[in-house]
């Protein structure tokens, strides 16, 4: 690649074990210090390794069939555990913020990532999983992050200012402008994150997309360029699904 | 003389559920002040907030001028049905920013005309040099009548009060009272006032319906004999 040697070293189980040894080690010291953190950790690590090595076998099998049917699937399983996690933040959990929240992350992500593959990338198929699937779950993941913010900030500030909304609303207000502070406190609160990690990229963080392609071989050079397409798609996403 | 502006059919509210009202049969007669008078947790509040529609009953029918007002669309009916609550609560700004709430939400059409602000101050007990003060440095009483100038500027038909005294001195209370009685005087104001206080409801007059355990015990006009009567249920 690009004139070097590079080879990708393969990881054994055994070095996957070395690595859990690790989190031994916390869940010990967690004992040590009291701070009853080792149940959840133990079954956090069986977790990860589970669920990352299902889907590395269950993405391994749909490269294999590279069927576009299956690919959206993927995409849309993603929206629903996705909304249905955010909805689980809220403490009146409704239905309908569920599918608000599907509905906006469909948008949002799908303009993104039509963006990225269709007009920029120019992917083909169009479907290709290598791209749509590492995409779509960077978006949709970080997307879910800034409407969980959203939501629990709204519930909060709703608290807050009970008082103040129901004295608007009773003026003849509408729910939209009685909640208005509500709403402008939480989407700021939600954009804060993808804000700082856009300004600190790179000097304090390498962000795990870029750090995988360069892991892979992938000149530095075109993993930056990706990771700043990633970052000006989630911005966008992130907006999107807070202005629904 | 005796219409019914509100009239509430079989009304009951149910929380989680705890039944709150139960069987609510009532008329507000246009024009006319009326006392929700009980002791705390009867219902009252709850009642009251059904009016404006700030929650629906669990079932019942309510009317306001012989239209259910599950048809009539919110905003009007909450623009018609004005509302102060039990804690004052002022917006940021001046008096007068306070007073432009309603202009800025577009509840009321065109520009806030200064002298209609001047008279709504006025009618709830403020004089006009309050408009540039700011509304946070206000007294709790002043910041009460703030709230009832403010719902006066969408020229309700009904006011509704959430013990609006309760958190006044006995002096601003009497005052409060007092701006009250008159605007149901002056302009004919159909007024709704909860309280648990016997002292208000005395002072106040008007039509008294008392309230306990989320039913209706008594209602009537005869203030005096009511009163003497009911003391001896309150606690």
């Amino acid at each position: 690649m690009e004139g070097s040697n590079y080879t990708l070293f393969d990881l054994s189980y055994l070095d996957l074990a070395i690595g859990l040894a690790l989190i031994l080690i916390v869940a010990g010291l967690s004992r040590w210090q009291q701070l009853k953190l080792e149940g959840e950790l133990v079954i956090a690590a069986a977790r990860t390794c589970l669920q990352l090595l299902a889907v590395g076998y269950i993405l391994k099998y749909i490269f294999t069939l590279n069927h576009p049917f299956l690919i959206i699937l993927v995409i849309v399983v993603m929206i629903v555990v996705a909304s249905r996690t955010v909805k689980g933040r809220q403490k009146k959990q409704t239905r309908e913020l569920s599918y608000l929240v599907g509905f906006a992350m469909t948008v949002g992500s799908g303009i993104s990532l039509f963006i990225a593959t269709q007009i920029m990338l120019q992917i083909k198929p169009w479907y290709e999983p290598h791209y749509l699937i590492p995409l779509a779950g960077m978006v949709i993941g970080n997307s879910m992050n800034g409407a969980t913010l959203a939501v629990e900030r709204i519930d909060s500030e709703i608290e807050a200012r009970k008082m103040e909304i129901e004295a608007y609303l009773a003026l003849g207000a509408t729910a939209k402008q009685a909640a208005g502070k509500c709403i402008r406190a939480a989407m700021k609160a939600a954009m804060i994150p993808t804000i700082n990690s856009m300004m600190v990229v790179g000097i304090v963080s390498l962000p795990g997309m870029m750090t995988g392609q360069i892991l892979s071989g992938t000149s530095p050079i075109i993993a930056f360029k990706y990771q700043i397409i990633i970052m000006y798609m989630i911005a966008f996403s992130v907006a999107v699904i807070l202005h629904r | 003389m005796n219409n019914p502006k509100i009239e509430l059919l079989n009304v009951q509210k149910t929380r989680n559920g705890t039944v709150i009202l139960k069987e609510i049969n009532l008329k507000f007669i246009s024009g006319k002040r009326h006392i929700l008078l009980g002791p705390s947790g009867a219902g009252k509040t709850t009642l009251l907030r059904l009016l404006n529609r700030m929650d629906d009953p669990s079932s019942g029918e309510i009317f306001y001028d012989e239209n259910n007002i599950k048809n009539i669309p919110i905003l009007e009916l909450r623009r018609k049905v004005g509302m102060v609550f039990q804690i004052p609560v002022t917006f940021e700004g001046t008096v007068k920013d306070n007073l432009m709430v309603p202009y800025r939400l577009g509840v009321i059409s065109g520009n806030a005309d200064e002298n209609e602000l001047e008279k709504a101050l006025e009618l709830s007990g403020l004089q006009t040099e309050y408009l540039g003060r700011k509304a946070s440095e206000l007294s709790v009483g002043e910041k009460q009548r703030l709230n009832v100038a403010r719902a006066l500027l969408n020229k309700p038909e009904v006011l509704l009060l959430d013990e609006p005294t309760s958190a006044l001195d006995s002096e601003s209370a009497n005052k409060l009272l007092h701006s009250v009685k008159e605007l149901n005087e002056v302009l004919g104001l159909t007024v709704i006032m909860v309280t648990h206080q016997l002292e208000n409801a005395r002072l106040f007059g008007g039509k008294i319906i008392h309230i306990a355990n989320g039913t209706v015990v008594r209602e009537g006009e005869e203030e005096g004999f009511f009163l003497n009567s009911l003391s001896s249920n309150m606690s």
